[in-house]
Formats: C-alpha cells, sequence, structure tokens
C-alpha cells in the first residue's frame, strides 16, 4: 500500500489547522454560513437532513487494519457507531457534530486519511478496480497511475476552482469494474501493438440530470505522457467548461456541445503548447509510486486447495459463499473474496464499529493487511489463502458478514436518499430493503443470476441507477414519492443507458414491479443468459410490455378495492 | 451539490399553521423555533396559525441565522394532530421531525415523544 511521505504528510495536517481555524471562525461569528459552506466542502463535510455528514477519501478504495480500527474508533467517539461506504469507494459519517471535525480529520491524519478532494468542484477522489493487482485480466495494476493522479491533482493549484466537480477512474483489466465510461475521464490500461503500455482515455462520461457515456478521445497514450496530457484536457475544460449554469458546467456537456472530434482537436492544441516533460512524471518517481503497490510475499501454493475443495464439500453455506463471493486469483492457491454489505434488511454499505474491528482483524491476518472497497458498496479481501477461506468464512459469519449474494438481485446499490441526504426527493435506501426481502430466498436469487439494481433518491443519481440492470430513480410528484424504472443499464465494458419501462410508481409497488421484470427476463432468457445479456438481445420491448401489463392489473386491482 | 430545495416551500394551498424550523450551527441537528428560543423536541415547535406570527417568526429565524445559532430557517407548513402537535406536511420536512426512517433508534424519534 502507498505510504505518506513526508510532503504528504505535511501537506495533510497543514489541510487539518486550516480547516481547525476556519471552524473556530465560524463558530466566533468571523465567518457566515455563505462564507463557510464552500470551505467545509472542500474538506468533505456536509450539512444533511438531521445532521452534518463527514466523507472520508479512500484513494481508490484501499485501506488497512489500522485504518479501518481508527474508523471505528471515530465512529464510536464521535459518531452513532456505524459508517456508510458510498459508490464513490469513500466512507460517510452521518451524525458528526461540527466542533468535532478538526479533531477526527486529526485522528485520520494519523492514519494516512483525510477529507480532501470528497466534495467541491475539484478534481475528485480517484476511483479503480476493487481487484486491481488481483485480476488475471489485468494489464498492469491500476492503482500506481490513480495514486500518481491523486498527488497531481491534490496539489495542483490550475484546477482548484473547476466549472464542476470532477470524477477520474482507472482500469487496468478487460473486463471494466470501475465504470470508467461514466467518469469525467475514464483511464484504461492497455498495449498497443509493439507490447508498450499506455491508456485509452474517454472523456465525458457522467451520470446525474445528464447521463452520458465516456468518448474515446485518445486511443493510445505512452504511459510516461499522462500527467500532460490530462493537463491538456483540465485545461481545455477549465477554460471552455460553462460556469454560468451548473447543470451545464460538467466536462460531459462540453464534449457533447463542442463535438467529439472539435474537443479532441482542442486537446491536442493545447497538448502541443505544453512543455510535455515539465509537466509529466519523472521515471524515477513513478517507480516509487509502483513499488508501494509491488505484490505481497505470495507462497508458491498450487492452483486449488484441497483443504477448500473438502471443506467446500462439507459445507454447502461455505460453498455458496465461494461460488458467489469468490473471485479468481492470479496468484495459484490464492482468492479474492467479496463481503456483500448487503445482509437481506440491511443498509447497503453500512459498516457497525464492532463489524469494523472484525473485518481489521481477518483482513489483517488473512489478507496481508488489505482490503478493499467498491463502488457496488462492498468489500473485498483482495489476497486470501485458498486454504484459509474456511476459517476467514467462519470469523465473517460470526461479524454477520458472510452474505453470499455478491452481484445478485439482492446485492443492490443504494443511495443515502430522503433518510439522510438534503438533496433527496424520494427514499432510497428502503426500497433496497423491500426489495432484498421480496428475493430473499436463496434458490430464487441463485436463478436469477447476476441483476445489478442502482437506486438514486434524486436526479443527481449517487446510486448510479442510469448504469443499473434495473435502475431505479425516486422523484417528488404532487407531494408524493414516485419511482421510474428502467432497464438495461451497464456500467461495464459494454457501458450503456437504461430505458425507462414507462410511467412512475409508488414505493408500495416497487418490489411487485420488479417481480414482473424478472419474470420477463426469465421468460425471454434463452441458456444460460444472464440478464444483462437478454436485455441487450431483447432490447427493452417485452420489459416495457410486462411493465405495462404489470401496471394495468395494479390499476384494475386498486379500482376493485376502491 | 445542486441546489437544496426546501419542502416547506413547495406544499401546494395553505401554508398555515406552520411552523419555523432549521439546522443548529454547532451541532447540526434540527431544531425548531419555540415559545422561548430554540428546541430539539419537534413537540415543543411554537406553531403559527396567522400571517402575522408566522411573519414574525420568520424574521427570528432570519436573526438567528445572523447571530450563528442557526443554518437556513424556513417555515414548515404542518397539519395538527388530535393533541393539537404540529406535523409536517410534506414528507421531507416529517422526515426531519421524525430522524431517519431506517433508524427508528436514531434522531427525534429516539429522544422524544411521537407526534402522531
Ligand atoms: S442521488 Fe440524490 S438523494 Fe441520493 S445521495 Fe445523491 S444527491 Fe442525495
Amino acid at each position: 500500500m502507498y505510504r505518506y511521505d513526508e510532503f504528504d504528510e505535511r501537506f495533510v495536517r497543514e489541510r487539518v489547522a486550516q480547516f481547525r481555524g476556519q471552524v473556530e471562525r465560524r463558530l466566533d461569528g468571523s465567518l457566515s454560513e455563505d462564507e463557510f459552506k464552500p470551505l467545509r466542502l472542500k474538506n468533505g463535510l456536509y450539512l444533511q437532513l438531521h445532521a452534518y455528514m463527514l466523507r472520508i477519501a479512500v484513494p481508490y478504495g484501499t485501506m488497512n487494519s489500522r485504518q479501518l480500527r481508527q474508523l471505528a474508533h471515530i465512529a464510536e467517539t464521535y459518531d452513532k457507531g456505524y459508517g456508510h461506504f458510498t459508490t464513490r469507494q469513500n466512507l460517510q459519517f452521518n451524525w458528526p457534530k461540527l466542533k468535532d471535525v478538526p479533531e477526527i480529520l486529526d485522528l485520520l491524519a494519523d492514519v494516512e486519511m483525510h477529507c480532501i478532494q470528497t466534495s467541491g468542484n475539484c478534481i475528485r477522489n480517484v476511483t479503480s478496480d476493487q481487484f486491481a493487482g488481483v485480476a488475471k485480466d489485468e494489464v498492469e495494476d491500476p492503482r500506481p497511475t490513480a495514486e500518481l493522479l491523486r498527488q497531481w491533482s491534490s496539489l495542483h493549484p490550475e484546477f482548484v476552482w473547476l466549472p464542476r466537480k470532477f470524477k477520474i477512474a482507472v482500469t487496468g483489466a478487460e473486463h471494466d469494474r470501475a465504470a470508467i465510461k461514466v467518469h469525467d475521464i475514464g483511464l484504461k490500461l492497455k498495449r498497443d501493438d509493439a507490447g508498450e503500455i499506455g491508456y485509452e482515455v474517454s472523456v465525458g462520461g457522467g451520470l446525474g440530470r445528464t447521463p452520458m457515456i465516456g468518448k474515446i478521445i485518445k486511443d493510445f497514450l505512452p504511459k510516461s505522457e499522462l500527467l500532460a496530457y490530462l493537463e491538456a484536457v483540465m485545461r481545455v475544460y477549465n477554460s471552455e467548461g460553462r460556469r454560468d449554469n451548473k447543470y451545464k458546467a460538467r466536462v460531459k456537456i462540453l464534449v457533447h456541445e463542442t463535438g467529439e472530434d472539435e474537443f479532441r482537436a482542442m486537446v491536442e492544441e493545447e497538448y502541443a503548447k505544453l512543455d510535455g516533460p515539465t509537466i509529466n512524471a519523472p521515471q524515477e518517481e513513478v517507480e516509487r509510486i509502483a513499488a508501494y503497490f509491488a505484490s505481497p510475499a505470495y507462497e508458491t501454493l498450487p492452483e486449488t486447495s484441497a483443504t477448500l475443495a473438502k471443506a467446500q464439500a462439507n459445507d454447502p453455506a461455505l460453498a455458496r459463499f465461494v461460488e458467489q463471493n469468490g473471485f479468481a486469483h492470479k496468484q495459484p492457491g490464492y482468492i479474492a473474496l467479496t463481503i456483500a454489505l448487503k445482509e437481506i434488511g440491511a443498509v447497503p454499505g453500512d459498516m457497525s464499529a464492532a463489524q469494523m474491528r472484525a473485518f481489521a482483524d481477518i483482513a489483517e491476518r488473512y489478507s496481508f493487511d488489505e482490503f478493499r472497497v467498491t463502488h457496488s458498496q462492498n468489500l473485498v479481501l483482495p489476497h486470501v489463502k485458498q486454504d484459509d477461506v474456511p476459517a476467514v468464512f467462519a470469523a465473517l459469519k460470526e461479524a454477520g458478514l458472510a452474505s453470499a449474494n455478491a452481484g445478485l438481485i439482492t446485492d443492490i446499490i443504494a443511495c443515502p436518499g430522503l433518510d439522510y441526504c438534503a438533496l433527496a426527493t424520494a427514499k432510497s435506501i428502503p426500497i433496497a430493503q423491500a426489495i432484498a426481502k421480496t428475493f430473499a430466498d436463496e434458490e430464487r436469487q441463485k436463478k436469477i443470476g447476476l441483476l445489478p439494481i442502482k437506486i438514486s433518491g434524486c436526479i443527481n443519481a449517487c446510486g448510479h441507477h442510469h448504469v443499473g440492470a434495473i435502475g431505479i430513480l425516486g422523484l417528488e410528484k404532487g407531494g408524493r414519492e414516485n419511482y421510474q424504472i428502467t432497464v438495461g443499464g451497464d456500467a461495464s465494458e459494454h457501458a450503456a443507458l437504461g430505458e425507462r419501462l414507462g410511467p412512475g410508481i409508488d414505493a408500495a409497488d416497487v418490489p411487485a414491479a420488479i417481480e414482473a421484470i424478472v419474470e420477463t427476463y426469465l421468460g425471454e432468457k434463452q441458456g444460460g443468459e444472464s440478464f444483462m445479456e437478454t436485455v441487450r438481445r431483447t432490447g427493452p420491448e417485452p420489459f416495457k410490455a410486462g411493465f405495462t401489463a404489470f401496471i394495468e392489473s395494479r390499476t384494475l386491482e386498486t379500482e376493485a378495492v376502491g | 451539490m445542486a441546489k437544496d430545495h426546501r419542502a416547506g416551500s413547495k406544499v401546494r394551498g395553505d401554508k398555515l399553521p406552520a411552523i419555523l424550523m432549521a439546522s443548529h450551527l454547532l451541532e447540526g441537528d434540527t431544531v425548531f423555533l419555540s415559545e422561548s428560543g430554540w428546541t430539539l423536541d419537534p413537540s415543543a415547535a411554537r406553531i403559527a396559525h396567522d400571517a402575522e406570527t408566522s411573519a414574525a417568526m420568520e424574521a427570528e429565524g432570519k436573526a438567528a441565522a445572523s447571530a450563528n445559532i442557526v443554518i437556513d430557517p424556513y417555515l414548515v407548513p404542518v397539519d395538527l394532530t388530535e393533541s393539537g402537535l404540529p406535523l409536517a406536511r410534506h414528507f421531507r420536512d416529517a422526515m426531519r421531525q421524525r430522524g431517519p426512517s431506517i433508524h427508528p433508534d436514531m434522531g427525534k424519534q429516539a429522544e422524544f415523544a411521537p407526534l402522531d
């Protein structure tokens, strides 16, 4: 894992001291709320419906046990004993007091964490593949790139007040688990014909009010030219991006309005003017960073473990867990495990302080003291010896963390929604809970197979509903909560936006509507097709028809009762 | 962040009776203007039955915001329960009066008598 050097350490401590001073001035009245708000947002502090909310950066979703124990300590001392993992691979505390925040930031700095770049119109915390450094289909570990971008963007004076927030994601794998096509910039590490490593660069993806899939503006950028090229992209955006209308200020609108080719030409022109060598990171620095992400000291083991095979044969629950939550590791004898924070009826992404401590122990003992946060609000133990899986499973079960539903219909992404969020137009979490309960039966989940449902409580789309195989958007209509349903969204390398099935429905009708959609799928499915494969083949029409039939039957029922 | 929307002002029709809701600067908690100062207890909120009172309460809220006691005060239209307690008409404001629906053990609902 990356460790702070003296510059990182000083930078973070200075920011804490600065914020401490800002809070003091706010409390003594020398700063008004209008003056203070942009400052607190720069430090990840929001004001929500019931309390302040503090968003902590987890750069590219990588953490160690010491950090998680510190988060448990903060949760218990300054919050209500739990934290919430988000779709940005971050962690949020929902109940901190303003006066305690400087102290919390100091505690975070003690374990090399901070809240910088989790909010505001800057380059946000860079996200990545949760299986970075582990996946077999990887050209190169994306985390050194993500770390390089973190350092470049945190200290870059030119990009501190962008027209709007700016999100970058990096993947090094063929299969995109980092949703790069719905980020402002998406980077994919690849090889060219000569075998050299570089990046495919996409710009202008994003969700929210105007969802768009990113456009590839550079097929192959040599690895060493990354920072200068991104600097050119940022400069074009910084000077041409709209500042008059916040709904049109994201780079996706600029790319869309300018046109892909014209935008590419503008970037190239800017790039030609830049003095690359003064901007690009020196090779020693790239190597220094990469060294932090070297593989841990794996043992030499056979490809598969006889111990695990035997344990699985004796314990169907363990077998189900491994089958559903296990991920093939590049190192023989090892496996990566997804820990779905999605027990039936739980709040997606929530973790109690006790669970944090138990999980920290597990990661320390069985996964080289490392774990990852996924954008699906789950965690990953990246390096577990297959021989150890039975012991890990037992420890996870004990902590209530052994849900064997990764990727299934009950592994739902849900933003905080109206239960917490000041911007929400409808609840999101209770919808996820109701759907999970409807599909709680394990056999039924297995029969349905992979089906990512994603729910947002307003148009801002933090729950990524546009790219859910089934997406649910909660809005307010006539003083009531109302839910629009889409199918066919995809955040992977087949990135696509979902299509709406019909009019919005009441909260109480959502689980039955999802059942109707699932029935359509099971009826249309050919062979071993997943939900998404079926939708890709049939298009949304049969799903629209099934949904319309559902709405009609509902209306008849209501009329009969009424 | 997009613009914060305030539910109270979105309620159609009659805006009375009303209470005044805000966030406490230091704690972040939702607070209500009471007969004397600010209260955490949704049952203790002062209720405006006429335009004159609601205007006076709104002015008091603005003054408290300038004095750095509360943030973002606004009038919330309510219905009165049988026992005369103010229940926000909009579901967003009602959520603030109660606390998160998914955590009955947290927020107002955990600390104060229920409104309804
Ligand atoms: S999608 Fe809307 S409701 Fe959900 S967290 Fe984002 S801003 Fe809040």
